[in-house]
């Protein structure tokens, strides 16, 4: 039986990991549920909402709070190129078939992964924590970093308030109308072009947060970007594609099974990620949350 | 009869022109490297010092009267990428001979392409053992990298001189990361039986998430760690586990090989890095422990446009500089003659003399250890004091 205290440490890791991979992929999950696009390139917006925050910590300096200005600023930047990206190019793919919209989005990672190595160059760059949460507790024995700790909370009130959004407001009814029937919504007078581009807004915005966030905790370098999206395409794949709270629960069935797998698999612990992947695949292959697609 | 004299000079030029501009033809050299993604770190600068080489010679006259060209090509860190790669640059581009590949899976496949086409192939930065050993090795490939058995046990002799018995490791779970935490393994329980391996972890390469491993890593309670988390990997790794207050549970016994304490790392890392660990470095500008050494820097300082110039530049420098030295010694662009020329050839590179050694095709590439510390010169840590390891005793 493995010490109590490492239980807990390892579960909080496994947390830990799970908010981030919650914050990436629910910008995923929401795309694709009202836009119906698997958006391959969600990946490299949260690579570069790193870079970015990695700029503007540069030119703010370190010093208490500059660092969560440099997060917003870095997420508000990728969600306005987001929204650029979605008015220029990606409305064209509405209703296309699949595969060019997996085409496409895909040439939008090797175009944008470039160009953000014409401006950064291929050298790691690293972040410091911000200065008021370089220490660390000790809980039951583990050691919890004080930063991850702040993610732990931030990931649910993130959940927390994207779910009032969607559920409590006029234009969260307008997003879920979206997802169902775009025609009738836009019959109605909704202005659903505009609601697109907003929606796009906001999941880069989401994917942004999250690079800017992680930036702390690791490098940044290039193709952090489809590294990432694996893992959040294995995420909504688990919970449902399309469905918030299935991304929720997909995340943290992730972080606790990486986590605890290798303790059993020492060497295959991503091997027992996917494994799961692959179970849910067969027995529901529209995900644990998730509704079948018509 | 005037036109006729005409006709035969014009022909005779046709023929003699082209035979005299043969005799002037550069010596091409193939260079397939990674030039995107994470280990672009290394490729760029590693061929920019092959190219900088390359530059000198060429100014100085070339080698037997020809001048060099240097053709990169990126190998996307791909081993089917770094394939293609060299055969094209051989059948397409004519390439005489090749120079390059980073990791230890491109290595070993273009290894392969240079015995088929019967080419002489240095590779100057994979270090898997598998690329020299007995049964894949070939008249035709030499390696001026470190390899993993040199890397695992210059570490292992100096954690054997530490006051610690309970050792634990953590690597990469693919043939770089195995290979060299075996030869530390071996050589520390032979040099120091009392030692004990505590534990293991073996994230996959290119890991992004290592608190479950340190977590489990620490619950075994080691009092000293060593590490292959090379590169860009090792930001990760380190941030996190400076987090979780690992350096300072072991009381910095821990040394990261995989070039931890390269000036790039350190230098990207500023103060966050875990300063009072042990790392090593290929090369690092502040070594200047020779004159040479001291002008390499330099040459290459203004090459780069860098106040602290790569150190990773060495490993494409003095890999050309060896199949220079080789064309001289052999009279000729031949490979099997130039591959003759490279048994226990010793060359003066700017970090020291070095062979490669006729049984393994292996340089005796060492590499400069040292504890980190803080420099009021310098705004990140560097090795002090940094010594270069010299395997030549422990190779075999």
């Amino acid at each position: 039986m493995p010490d109590p205290s490492f239980v807990f440490a390892q579960s909080i890791s496994g947390l830990t990991a799970a908010m981030f991979l919650f914050l990436i992929a629910s910008g995923l999950s929401l795309i694709f549920g009202v836009l119906r696009v698997l958006n391959f390139a969600h990946g490299t917006f949260y690579m570069l909402g790193a870079y970015a925050a990695y700029q503007l910590v540069q030119w703010l300096g370190v010093g208490p709070g500059r660092f969560w200005l440099a997060a917003l600023g870095a997420a508000a930047a990728v969600a306005a190129l987001g929204g650029l990206i979605e008015r220029v190019l990606f409305r064209h793919l509405y209703g296309k078939e699949e595969l060019y919209q997996l085409l496409f989005t895909y040439a939008l990672v090797l175009v944008l992964s470039d160009s953000a190595k014409m401006v950064w160059g291929t050298q790691q760059k690293s972040v410091s924590r911000p200065p008021e949460l370089t220490g660390s507790f000790s809980v039951f024995g583990a050691t919890i970093p004080s930063y991850n700790l702040l993610i732990l909370l931030l990931g649910p009130a993130i959940a927390l308030a994207f779910w009032f959004v969607l559920q409590r407001t006029r234009v969260g009814r307008f997003i879920r109308a979206a997802a169902l029937d775009r025609e009738t919504l836009g019959a109605l007078g909704v202005n659903v072009s505009a609601l697109y581009t907003w929606v796009f807004v906001l999941a880069s915005f989401l994917g942004g947060l999250g690079g800017a966030l992680i930036s702390p905790m690791r490098a940044t370098t290039p193709g952090m970007d489809t590294e990432v999206i694996v893992e959040a395409f294995v995420v909504v794949v688990i919970g449902g594609l399309g469905s918030f709270w299935g991304t929720f629960l997909g995340a943290l069935i992730y972080g606790q099974v990486l986590s605890f797998g290798i303790l059993l698999f020492p060497r295959f612990s991503i091997f027992a990620v996917f494994a799961l992947m692959a179970a849910v695949l067969i027995v529901r292959p529209w995900g644990l949350l998730g509704r079948p697609l018509r | 009869m005037y036109r006729r004299t005409l006709l035969v000079l014009v022909i005779a030029l046709a023929v003699v022109v082209p035979l005299a501009a043969d005799a002037q033809k550069p010596i091409k050299v193939g260079m397939p490297i990674p030039l995107s993604g994470p280990p672009a770190l290394f490729g760029d600068p590693a061929s920019k010092g092959a190219m900088m080489f390359v530059e000198e010679t060429n100014a100085k006259g070339g080698v037997l009267g020809r001048k060099l060209e240097l053709l990169v090509r990126d190998s996307k860190a791909d081993a089917n990428e770094a394939v293609r790669q060299a055969r094209e640059l051989i059948l397409k581009d004519n390439v005489d001979f090749l120079v390059g590949t980073l990791t230890s899976a491109e290595g070993p496949a273009v290894s392969v392409v240079a015995k088929e086409s019967k080419i002489v192939f240095i590779a100057p930065i994979p270090k898997t053992d598998q690329l020299t050993a007995p049964d894949k090795l070939h008249p035709y490939i030499f390696r001026t990298a470190a390899n993993t058995t040199i890397e695992g046990r210059s570490a292992a002799e100096i954690v054997a001189k530490w006051p610690v018995t309970r050792v634990a490791t953590m690597s990469f779970d693919y043939a770089y990361g195995q290979d060299v935490t075996r030869a530390f393994v071996e050589h520390l329980k032979k040099i120091k039986p009392s030692v004990q391996i505590v534990d293991q972890q073996w994230p996959k390469l290119g890991e992004q998430d290592y608190n479950p491993f340190i977590n489990a890593q620490m619950a075994k309670k080691p009092e000293a760690i060593f590490s292959s988390i090379w590169g860009g990997f090792f930001v990760t790794y380190s941030k996190q586990a400076k987090a979780l207050g690992v350096f300072d549970t072991v009381k910095y016994n821990f040394i990261g090989v995989g070039e931890a304490a390269t000036p790039e790392t350190t230098k990207s890392m500023g103060a966050d890095y875990p300063v009072g660990i042990w790392g090593n470095s290929y090369d690092a500008f502040y070594w200047g422990e020779t004159a040479a050494h001291r002008d390499y820097t330099a040459r290459l300082s203004k090459y780069l446009k860098d106040e602290y110039p790569s150190s990773w530049a060495i490993q494409g420098y003095t890999g050309m500089q060896f199949l220079v030295e080789a064309i001289k010694k052999a009279n000729s662009t031949d490979s099997d003659k130039v591959a003759k020329a490279l048994l226990g050839l010793t060359i003066e590179t700017p970090i020291g003399p070095q062979t490669i050694r006729e049984k393994d095709h292996q340089a005796n590439r060492g590499q400069l250890y040292g504890k980190t510390a803080m420099d009021p010169k310098y705004p990140f840590p560097i090795m002090k004091p940094v010594t270069y390891v010299d395997p030549t005793k422990f190779m075999d």
